[in-house]
């Protein structure tokens, strides 16, 4: 859902390289989390994880042109920290693909990634409250308005004034960017109900059939430290 | 839909003066047409610039007006912020030309070296959980990507899918994704497992080196002519 199909060279410099910034440091910080686990159940994990996070991208459901994230599900499925990175190599590879621009892949990650996090958050707070389909629903419905507001968030910020990229060019009509974010924020909060809506379904199908076929994924049982703990 | 397996097809079997090139130089002429797009305010310096890559690509045998089309798509999310900021005509028409220019080059840059020789530069630089992480999401990624046609297929075939219904087609990818969530994983792990007993144990076999060759002049040529045609023209 908040997937930033935004291209290079729109968003100001200073944005985009503290995306950057911010996202090294979470990386940073998540490959410290994961130095104990067991490599050789973990990096499998996160490929297969991040390569269906790009394939269900790749998917448009018809008749909405929509496509799914599935952050949410790599958040529960991996837990924060590898979840975080899986969507960077999601966004990466996206980049890769030109889907996206490369020097927005840190605002992108950090969104991907904190949709990630809060969804495994949320998802293991409702623990023993909800059943597993209603649990991965809520956790996706708040983690995507969530993740939604730091979007507008940012639009926000980097609506930058077109004086300052035209030089005062006569024939661009200049506007203050205040209206046009309360439209862009009305635009994308109405869009995204149908849109949390159907991520929110698949989230909880999708967690739903692994809790019948796969439920040691669920624990986390292929992700644990070598000695089992 | 990204056509990831058309991509790496463009990438492997291409023979021209591009696909030659080292992978250093194409990522250093991607940072050189990134930093052009980036650092102009004027939109017609970038256009010439598109127009250049559009010959280069054309002489060097890339699959040219694909990958024309394919650039376009970034040109989307430009048009709809062009229009927020409603700065009018002509900032859209640069912001459509700041999208596309880098989106052409990294098209350029993918269809012409093989994933593997992206990931191996990679590797030298990332951590080896991320490196290894990346060389497995594009190990999976076809693997699922058949799947995931045989899938539709067999969907399409009984019924299963009507463009027309949302319930019905989100319940059925559903189904599909989460089957696919789950044999992606066991098959990594068996991938993975072969890996490991084969030798590998972190690291990359093939290592990612900086090193130039005389084939490199062209991305390298590219590169500076767009970024000296936007810091020249302004």
């Amino acid at each position: 859902m908040t997937h930033m199909h935004i291209p290079d060279g729109i968003l100001p410099v200073g944005l985009w390289v503290l995306g950057l910034i911010v996202m090294a440091l979470a990386v940073g910080f998540s490959l410290f989390r994961l130095r104990g686990m067991d490599m050789i159940k973990k990096i499998p994990l996160l490929g297969a994880v991040s390569a269906v996070m790009l394939v269900a991208m790749s998917l448009e459901i018809l008749p909405l042109f929509y496509h799914i994230n599935l952050s949410v599900v790599a958040g529960i499925l991996l837990g924060p920290a590898l979840g975080f990175l899986a969507a960077f190599i999601a966004n990466l590879i996206l980049a890769l693909m030109g889907h996206g621009g490369i020097t927005v892949i840190g605002l992108n990650t950090l969104l991907l990634g904190s949709e990630a996090v809060l969804g495994h958050t949320l998802f293991y707070l409702f623990k023993n409250q909800l059943p597993v389909f209603w649990r991965a629903v809520t956790a996706t419905v708040l983690t995507l308005f969530m993740t939604t507001v730091a979007l507008i968030g940012i639009v926000a910020v980097s609506h930058i004034d077109p004086e300052l990229i035209s030089h005062g060019d006569e024939h661009v009509l200049i506007h203050k960017g205040q209206v046009s974010v309360q439209t862009f924020a009305i635009m994308v909060l109405s869009l995204g109900v149908i849109g949390w809506s159907i991520e929110a379904a698949i989230t909880g199908a999708v967690v739903k059939f692994i809790s019948q076929v796969k439920p040691d994924l669920l624990d986390h049982a292929l992700h644990r430290e070598k000695d089992g703990k | 839909m990204i056509d990831v397996a058309r991509i790496d097809h463009w990438a492997a079997s291409g023979l021209g003066p591009f696909h030659r090139a080292s992978t250093p130089a194409k990522l250093l002429f991607l940072l050189f047409v990134v930093s052009s797009a980036v650092i102009t305010r004027n939109p017609y310096p970038l256009m010439a610039g598109y127009g250049v890559l559009l010959a280069v690509a054309a002489a060097s045998g890339l699959p040219w007006l694909k990958v024309m089309v394919l650039s376009w798509y970034a040109a989307l999310f430009a048009i709809l912020y062009a229009i927020s900021l409603r700065g009018g005509g002509w900032l859209a028409s640069l912001f459509i030309v700041k999208a596309i220019t880098p989106s052409f080059a990294v098209l350029m840059l993918i269809v012409s070296t093989p994933y593997p020789r992206i990931f191996s530069l990679f590797s030298a630089l990332l951590p080896e959980i991320l490196a290894a992480g990346l060389f497995m999401t594009y190990r999976t990624l076809f693997i699922l990507l058949d799947m995931m046609d045989s899938f539709a297929a067999a969907i399409r075939l009984r019924g299963g899918f009507s463009p027309g219904s949302l319930y019905k087609n989100s319940a059925n990818i559903s189904k599909g994704i989460g089957m696919l969530l789950v044999r992606a994983v066991e098959r990594a792990s068996r991938l993975y497992a072969v890996m490991v007993v084969r030798g590998y144990s972190g690291s990359m076999a093939e290592k990612g080196s900086i090193r130039f060759q005389r084939e490199d002049w062209l991305p390298l040529g590219t590169g500076t002519a767009v970024l000296v045609l936007v810091l020249v023209w302004k």
